[in-house]
């Protein structure tokens, strides 16, 4: 197995895929920490404004100590785990296109070793994608922030952990999706799709059906509520006295509207990963290689 | 795990692709120290055949080992079997070396092992190109050194020999038997009689998914009946004479010649000495093992002339 980790390990760094993939990562992610810091600003400035003052003294509400950075980091995880998915989506399907399939599976003891160390490899991009996308993200929001709109070393540690499973979660959801769709425009139209139309239109009707715990569940939704809800978390540890009903667009804010606690968002997205990866594995297994 | 006997075993094997049946209860059983050549027209089922042997393809039914056991069973199969199937197994932006040495880790043999079969391809210059510039023959040359990387016991190749240079062709010949003779076990699949002929010691011959014939390359020659084409001053005292002694194939050529089948030149010769008539000339046809082919396996996709309507054809690639 050790053999074959290091064969999929080369594949991967033999050719530009990686920093190709990784540049419009960190660029958009350093874009969205830009603008989430100059949106907090903004924020602050706003709810400090003299009318707003009056209205939230009256509720008992502290705008201004409200980190609502935390939300712009968390969306700014969400959207640029995409690129990890879709290095991983062409970790088997790129294989099947470019027909270098049939040597990997000529050199590997099963199908099944060689996928599984693919899936090991991919796991380990996931992680350096997530660790690059927090360090932008990152600096992004610290360029422009105030320091107060920022979280403290265990709030970031938190954000960066989050960041670094959703990544993973991401990157081993596309493998599965790429061996389950054999071929590469499919696999990426098809994900990309999905995850910035499709599911966005289903929680609007999820929503609009009054069911919106159903969205945790799905697979945007879950991993959307990984980061989401540790961005929650953490922005209702600082923030003081939030209405409950304010508390529930802020979930919805940050991407998490409908979920469940950080860590049951990620077991419900292995859940989903793990699903298409079967599905991949079950069609890769049996699959003629002609 | 694997008996070490270097024989591959094909029984029964089938294979449809839904209606299209591309093998058909193929059986034969290749053993080492010999290149075993298996040919086949366009379609016969020689690439499908191979890939069921290297468990790419699933049979319908029955089966193919190599060792004694299926392909998945092999435990480390790139150091029992090394495969070309096709010069197309490449990433483009990788280098052949870079190439190598993936599937040297997979397989678990030194990297220097990777500049070594390059070297013996002769794509030792060329080892920091990228594989998406290189030419067909040079890809061809990347894929058995791929093969080569584990040392291996058994070595497939189908159709090796496309985009191969003479000198490629020549060196690969010599490279296949030499090989066999250290006791390995080769199978070399190929369109042509005539391109293996001179590499191969046994022939599996399919057509249709079937096998046509199955034994030693000096078996098919012999079962080729030599003629002798001879010029006489007098063909019907020449052809006369032949038939009173016997000898019942006699044809008349279009150019004039006749074909004596079934004696050699000398016994031509002295029967015209006898009957009087002089020899103009006198030729013993070579043994032409690609007519026999061409019997063995005719038409599965014939073309036809050019001369005919072609709106009347039927078949055909279509
Ligand atoms: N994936 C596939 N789907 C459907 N039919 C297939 C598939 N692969 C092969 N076939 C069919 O199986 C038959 C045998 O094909 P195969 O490639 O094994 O022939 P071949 O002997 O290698 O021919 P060639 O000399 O042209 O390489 C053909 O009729 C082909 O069309
Ligand atoms: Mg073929």
């Amino acid at each position: 197995m050790g053999n074959l980790v290091q064969a999929e390990l080369r594949k991967t760094t033999t050719t530009g895929l990686w920093w190709g993939l990784l540049i419009p990562t960190v660029v958009l992610a350093l874009g969205w920490g830009l603008a989430t810091g100059l949106f907090g600003k903004f924020f602050v400035d706003f709810a400090s404004s003299s009318d707003l003052e009056e209205v939230s003294d009256f509720l008992g509400v502290t705008p201004d100590h409200w980190k609502v950075t935390l939300f712009g980091i968390a969306r700014a995880i969400n959207i640029s785990t995409i690129f990890p998915m879709v290095f991983g989506a062409m970790a088997i399907s790129g294989e099947i296109n470019r027909r270098t399939i049939t040597t990997t599976f000529l050199t590997a003891p099963s199908r099944m070793h060689a996928m599984l160390a693919k899936m090991l490899v991919y796991v380990l991009w996931g992680a350096i994608y997530g660790l690059a996308i927090m360090l932008f993200v990152g600096i992004g929001v610290v360029l422009t922030s105030n320091s107060g709109q920022l979280p403290d070393a265990g709030g970031w540690a938190m954000l960066a952990l989050a960041c670094v499973l959703s990544s993973i979660l991401m990157t081993m959801f596309g493998v599965g999706v790429g061996a389950l769709i054999p071929n590469v425009a499919g696999t990426i139209v098809l994900l990309l799709l999905y995850f910035l139309v499709i599911e966005n239109v289903l929680h609007f009707v999820l929503v609009y059906l009054e069911v919106p715990t159903v969205i945790g569940f799905l697979p945007n939704g879950s991993i959307n509520g990984l980061t989401g809800s540790v961005a929650v978390d953490l922005f209702l540890s600082t923030a003081g006295v939030v209405p409950p009903e304010v508390e529930d667009v802020l979930r919805a804010i940050a991407g998490a509207g409908g979920a469940l606690d950080w860590w049951w968002s990620g077991l419900v997205f292995l859940g989903w990963a793990g699903i298409v990866f079967a599905g991949g594995w079950a069609v890769t297994q049996s699959k003629d290689i002609t | 795990m694997h008996d070490g006997s270097g024989l591959i075993a094909v029984q029964n094997l089938t294979k449809k692709f839904g209606s299209v049946t591309a093998v058909q209860n193929l059986s034969f059983t290749v053993s080492p120290g010999n290149v075993t050549g298996f040919l086949g027209p366009n379609g016969a089922g020689k690439t499908t055949t191979l890939r069921m042997l290297l468990g790419l393809v699933k049979p319908t039914g029955g089966t193919a080992t190599i060792n004694g056991r299926p392909f998945h069973q092999l435990g480390q199969p790139g150091r029992v079997v090394g495969a070309v199937l096709e010069a197309q197994g490449f990433h483009p932006a990788r280098s052949a070396r870079n190439h190598l040495r993936v599937y040297a880790a997979a397989i678990g043999v030194p990297d220097a092992q990777a500049d070594q079969v390059l070297g013996l391809v002769g794509l030792g210059t060329a080892a920091d190109r990228k594989v998406g510039g290189f030419s067909l023959g040079m890809k061809q040359r990347l894929a058995l050194a791929t093969a080569l990387l584990g040392d291996p016991q058994v070595l497939v190749l189908d159709e090796p020999a496309n985009g191969l240079d003479p000198e490629g062709i020549a060196w690969l010949r010599t490279f296949l038997q030499s090989y066999a003779r250290m006791g390995r076990t080769v199978l070399i699949s190929s369109h042509l009689l005539a391109e293996v002929e001179q590499t191969v010691d046994q022939v599996v011959i399919i057509s249709r998914g079937q096998t046509m014939f199955y034994g030693p390359l000096e078996q098919l020659r012999q079962q080729q009946q030599r003629r002798v084409l001879v010029q006489p001053s007098d063909v019907n005292a020449l052809a006369t004479a032949l038939h009173a002694e016997g000898v019942q194939t006699i044809e008349q050529l279009a150019d004039g010649r006749l074909a004596v089948s079934g004696v050699d030149s000398k016994h031509v010769a002295d029967s015209a000495l006898r009957a009087g008539v002089s020899i103009y000339g006198i030729q013993e046809e070579q043994v032409d093992l690609e007519r026999l082919f061409f019997q063995l396996t005719s038409g599965q996709y014939a073309g036809y002339a050019p001369a005919q309507n072609p709106y009347q054809q039927q078949g055909g690639w279509a």
